[in-house]
């Protein structure tokens, strides 16, 4: 079947099996930054937005996703967390570092000045198995400092 | 911005072929049996293939150490063993056909933990002598005939167990620690292929040459006739080493004639590689006034169906267990022994984590029976400079006691020791060693060529950055390539922390190369050649004899670090490694004496690291040790049930997430003019050990690790509180 | 290999109609993220058909009349956490328990249907819904049913729910007082070893979830603190009575005794917090 959706700003279709996860049908596409690791919606490797909320795309099946809007790091531009990773080298291996920032775009634009117990909160579905965690923490504050900064 | 950053960062399960197949493996559900009958009802779909023991049965046995592991198993010996393996052209149709694989067993009688296998009339998983007997083996194995204890290690110092007669107070006691995964966020993934001969395998890995040469082994192909291409892993703490499913790969690429790629599922991974469980007794015994004498160790090494590295684990147990102390006396018997479980091998903390556990609780113990101060006792018999390890060896460049003293003044130790636990830790390198690299100079740019893989610890920052520094160019102008075995110099692996270490030396010499075939070019001495800023070269003095690098032709300079030791396995003695891992732990607790919940509200980690190349990524390491050392103590265990894993995910088998790792203090010790010290697996180990001595000092003592709250209540049930 | 039907139904009409002529062979789909597990690792063949009820208009809503808040089947763990009129209305314990499930992106897509609906019995919303004394409205095309949650959830992922019925809507009074106590055995992100939800309305109702196959209740040790003060001896007997008669499971989260222990703590620490 296909599925209409919005990827990163862009219309398209995407080519789905009726019982296909939107995770294997986002890389098909193109969106390899989406990555399968526990399948079980645990780690959040896998995390897209989608209508401005993370999922699990492992969990999601493609259908679920018609009509609406999905986000992936591919689509970023210019975008103040993903630099503020950067920056601080807030990664070691990288497998993590999509669903991480996408989530620290979620909780931002909730909430555009978290106090670190609050990113530790909302990013502690995410799991970092290097054990980034603190400089992790350290790049969602920097990225909201740089945004106030900017506002 | 870092690739890892924008996601355009390619992994192994990346990796594309035309007209590639996906592979999917069939697992044994019996722990131990004779398969009699695998077949796809319905047939095979055209386009696809299954291939069974059968179908490898020209294929030899492989295995780092002892050559014990087909390809695919005609005797099932663990729930999961790969005994089938499938391939289609869609990665759903090859799941949909693994699982109607039809499997016909006679189930033989199986030894699924340590107790089951070291039982007088256990079940045997292999003919010990046999296998080590067999050709490729390692010529140090010792395995004992009739049992499953493939190999014994041996360390005996002074008069070993005889030198408790001079003691004046013993203590003793037993330690278990359960199996864990690496959990790696990335699952193994690799793609075969084979084309004119020769194998080619894409595999996330950190053992590219010891992969090569057991995938020869394997196909019976000369080692030149293997080709290992190395991508970035996502992540991997000794769950990529060796041989781990790229021989099934291959099998299937060589059934279908064409490539095949495997990509495990999360539950696999259990099921492939895990830590070795243990049990460990420790005895301890000294002086009235604190002075180590004798130690005497038995322990347990749980390697799984197949040994892996598992006598390696076992030998490093061995001396592990010492400790970073001076002692007049020391026996140790270390066994690695095979069960009806996965196999265990390579965990960032190699066997250090598991030996500190209980021998560092030994050293509390000792404290608390002589009434003295478990820091104080460290101190005064701490190994230092010039002393002589139990393995013979020359301690040099030590300063566990520095890292001692840096954690007790972290953790407030003279403050309040209520709570509070602490760990010295030795760790060594893989020794004997060998590092091959080469500096590239063609078309204006330098790329080094190394074996060492990308696993998210930064050789592609390091790397770069040592060539650079030893050239005296620009880092900027420098990248690292891709492994590739038929490119790459040969290095020893990428494993026990070596590598920035080893590296350093190999590029020193590279760049070295590198500079006389410039002088050569340029008419100059290789002392008086000078990089620009400008992506040049001049010669020192002289600005018009400024060249761009580009207008050069192609040059390289090639290097190699080589360090020699090793230990006797029949009594430890030699060279256990060429430098030292240095650490020291605290951790502070915090008990609900109502559930037994342990929170670990301080946690302080020294690390001795000589010179460090890159802050940032030498910090983020020491960070990532702790985390999961953190992980280690308090969560995280497989667990079997007649010898299947009932916890095959990452929702049961926990790992630390963010609000799991407290503030901490993770320092990493400079010393200028230092040689350069592994540290990315020190500090791991520090934390269960330390956890455990903090809620020793509790009177709420733990023998198991992990350590969960059910049985801190039962140690305060125990303790009358 | 066919694929799976997909059925869209706009309207609850259309759903119950296609749940009348289908039955079991066709699964109900909110938020999808227990099947997409079972999925995905391959636990179940994928179904014949589904019927997504994202659709479905009468399934939402949150919304506070009276003393009674009704929530629509749809609506999802994050919608009810982030309810300003949840919060309000004098409902911000269960909003905490919500909170409390699993990570953001499963509380962005798991509904409250599907919670109760697939009955895991290591989940927290069951436990405290039921303190609360929800009652759960059910409807197939022979019209609607209401159960109470002892009645809805009878074993491990095992519901009074009929083969043409949809679980459509819950209503909850409003309590005097009410906490939930997730107690975790190990790491931050593991599901409740034991959950204990206590809720103060015209009686006091303590509900242990998480520990045995569903919910548990004991009316009569509720009964003893009608018309008493919750003193400390009152906690203690409440919170004895219960760890005793608990049923308890064992598994990686901790053993039936370990589980009947921290429930003593928790039932007491409970009803102090209500206190």
């Amino acid at each position: 079947m296909s599925i209409e959706v919005t990827l990163n700003g862009r219309p398209c279709e995407l080519a789905a099996a009726s019982d296909e996860m939107l995770l294997d049908v986002l890389r098909r596409a193109g969106a390899r930054s989406v990555r399968l690791s526990c399948g079980v919606g645990a780690c959040g490797a896998c995390t897209v937005l989608l209508d401005g909320e993370p999922v699990s795309s492992c969990l999601l099946l493609a259908e679920l996703a018609r009509g609406c809007a999905i986000e992936t790091v591919e689509g970023l531009v210019d975008d103040v967390v993903q630099r503020s990773f950067d920056e601080l080298v807030a990664f070691q291996c990288g497998f993590c570092t999509p669903g991480m920032i996408l989530t620290a775009r979620h909780l931002l634009a909730e909430n555009p000045s978290p106090t670190r117990a609050q990113v530790r909160e909302h990013l502690n579905g995410n799991i970092c198995r290097c054990g980034c965690y603190p400089r992790i923490e350290d790049a969602v504050l920097h990225a909201a400092r740089t945004s106030e900064e900017r506002r | 911005m870092n690739e890892r950053v924008t996601g355009a960062i390619r992994y192994s399960q990346d990796v594309e072929r035309p007209n590639m197949l996906h592979a999917k493996i069939v697992r044994s559900l019996a722990a131990h049996a004779q398969i009699t009958r695998i077949e796809l009802p319905g047939g095979i779909p055209e386009g696809c293939v299954l291939i069974t023991a059968a179908d490898v049965a020209d294929c030899r046995p492989y295995g780092c150490l002892v050559p014990d592991t087909p390809v695919l198993a005609e005797t099932a010996r663990y729930v999961g063993d790969p005994i089938a393996a499938v391939a289609a052209p869609d990665p759903r149709l090859a799941e949909r056909l693994a699982r109607a694989v039809a499997v016909e067993w006679s189930d033989l009688p199986a030894a699924t933990d340590l107790e089951a296998a070291l039982a007088a009339d256990a079940p045997v998983v292999h003919d010990v002598c046999e296998v080590a007997s067999r050709r490729g083996a390692w010529s140090g194995m010792r395995p004992i005939d009739g049992t499953n204890v493939s190999h014994r290690s041996r360390l005996i110092h002074g008069r070993g167990e005889a030198g408790f007669d001079e003691a004046d107070v013993v203590v003793e006691g037993e330690w278990t620690t359960a199996s864990a995964q690496h959990a790696p966020m990335e699952p193994h993934a690799c793609l075969a292929e084979w084309a004119g001969g020769r194998l080619t395998v894409w595999t996330g890995t950190q053992t590219p040459f010891n992969l090569r040469r057991e995938l020869a082994t394997a196909f019976g192909l000369a080692e030149a006739d293997v080709r290992v291409i190395a991508p970035p892993m996502g992540g991997s703490f000794g769950a990529k080493t060796f041989t781990r499913i790229e021989a099934i790969a291959a099998a299937l690429a060589r059934a279908a004639q064409r490539p095949v790629k495997l990509v495990l599922a999360r539950d696999e991974l259990f099921l492939t590689l895990n830590r070795h469980p243990t049990r460990s007794r420790v005895r301890l015994g000294a002086t009235r006034d604190g002075r180590f004498v004798a130690r005497r160790v038995w322990s347990w090494w749980d390697t799984g169906a197949y040994a892996d590295t598992g006598p390696n684990v076992a030998a490093k147990g061995a001396w592990a267990a010492v400790g970073p102390y001076r002692f007049d006396h020391v026996e140790i018997d270390a066994d690695c022994v095979y069960t009806n479980r996965p196999s265990n091998g390579a965990f960032r903390g190699y066997a250090a984590t598991q030996a500190a556990w209980a021998s560092e609780q030994c050293v509390d113990m000792l404290a608390e029976r002589l009434a003295i101060d478990p820091l104080e006792l460290r101190l005064q018999n701490v190994l230092r400079d010039g002393d002589r390890f139990a393995t013979g060896e020359l301690m040099h460049d030590f300063h566990v006691a520095e890292c001692l003293e840096a954690v007790a003044r972290e953790i407030e130790w003279d403050r309040s020791r209520a709570g509070v636990g602490l760990c010295a830790l030795m760790k060594g390198m893989q020794t004997p060693s060998r590092a091959g690299a080469r500096i590239e100079l063609a078309d204006g740019r330098l790329t080094v060529h190394a074996a060492t893989a990308e696993i998210g610890q930064g050789p592609t920052t390091v790397l770069p950055k040592l060539a650079a520094e030893a050239l005296g160019a620009d880092p900027r102008l420098v990248t690292l390539a891709e492994i590739d075995t038929d490119v790459t110099p040969f290095d020893t692996r990428t494993t026990s922390s070596r590598s920035t270490h080893m590296m350093a030396g190999a590029l020193g010499e590279a760049a070295e190369a590198l500079r006389r075939a410039l002088a050569d070019e340029l008419e100059a001495a290789p002392g008086d050649l000078r990089f620009t800023a400008d992506g040049g070269i001049e010669i020192v003095g002289t600005p018009a004899s400024r060249r761009p690098l580009a207008s050069l032709p192609a040059l390289s300079g090639e290097g190699e670090h080589v360090i020699e030791g090793g230990l006797d396995p029949d009594s430890g003695q030699g060279i256990a490694s060429a430098h030292w891992h240095q650490g020291a732990g605290a951790v502070r607790v915090a008990v609900d004496r109502e559930t037994g919940v342990v929170e670990i509200v301080g946690l302080a980690a020294a690390v001795y690291a000589g010179r460090v190349v890159d802050a940032s990524r030498a910090a983020l390491q020491n960070d990532g040790s702790v985390v999961m050392g953190i992980g280690s103590a308090l969560y995280e265990s497989i667990e079997f049930s007649d010898g299947q894993v009932t916890n095959a995910n990452m929702g049961d088998y926990q790992v630390p997430a963010f609000r799991d790792v407290p503030a901490f203090a993770a320092t990493l010790h400079e010393l200028p003019g230092a040689e350069i010290h592994g540290l990315g697996e020190t500090a791991l180990p520090l934390v269960p050990a330390a956890t455990g001595n903090a809620l020793r000092a509790l009177g709420l003592a733990q023998s198991h690790l992990p350590i969960h709250p059910e049985r801190v209540l039962d140690a305060l049930d125990r303790s009358g509180a | 290999m066919s694929g799976t039907v997909w059925h869209r139904p706009a309207s609850l009409a259309d759903a119950l109609a296609l749940k009348a002529e289908l039955g079991d062979d066709a699964l109900a789909i909110a938020g999808g993220t227990y099947l997409g597990v079972l999925l995905s690792t391959g636990l179940i063949d994928p179904p014949e058909a589904l019927i997504a009820l994202g659709g479905i208009a009468e399934l939402r809503g949150l919304e506070v009349d009276g003393d009674v808040l009704r929530i629509g089947a749809l609506e999802t763990h994050r919608a009810v956490e982030r309810s300003v009129a949840v919060r309000q209305g004098g409902f911000e314990a269960l909003a905490d328990t919500f909170a409390l499930v699993a990570n953001v992106r499963i509380r962005s897509v798991a509904t409250v249907g599907g919670v109760l609906a697939d009955a895991d019995y290591a989940s927290d919303p069951p436990a405290m819904l039921c303190a609360l004394g929800a009652v759960v409205v059910l409807a197939s095309s022979r019209g609607e049913r209401r159960l109470s949650i002892e009645q809805l959830i009878l074993g491990h992922y095992e519901t009074a729910i009929e083969h043409d019925e949809l679980l459509v809507r819950v209503e909850i009074p409003r309590p005097e007082r009410a906490a939930y106590l997730k107690f975790r055995s190990r790491g931050s992100e593991d599901r409740p070893c034991v959950g204990v939800a206590v809720v103060r309305r015209a009686g006091l109702r303590v509900v242990i979830g998480a520990a045995s196959d569903r919910p548990q209740v004991f009316p009569e040790l509720c009964a003893l603190a009608d018309g008493r003060e919750l003193t400390p001896e009152l906690c203690d007997e409440i919170a004895g009575g219960y760890a005793e008669r608990l049923e308890a499971l064992d598994d990686l989260r901790g053993s039936a005794g370990y589980r009947r222990r921290v429930t003593r703590t928790l039932v007491r620490r409970g009803l102090e917090a209500i206190a």
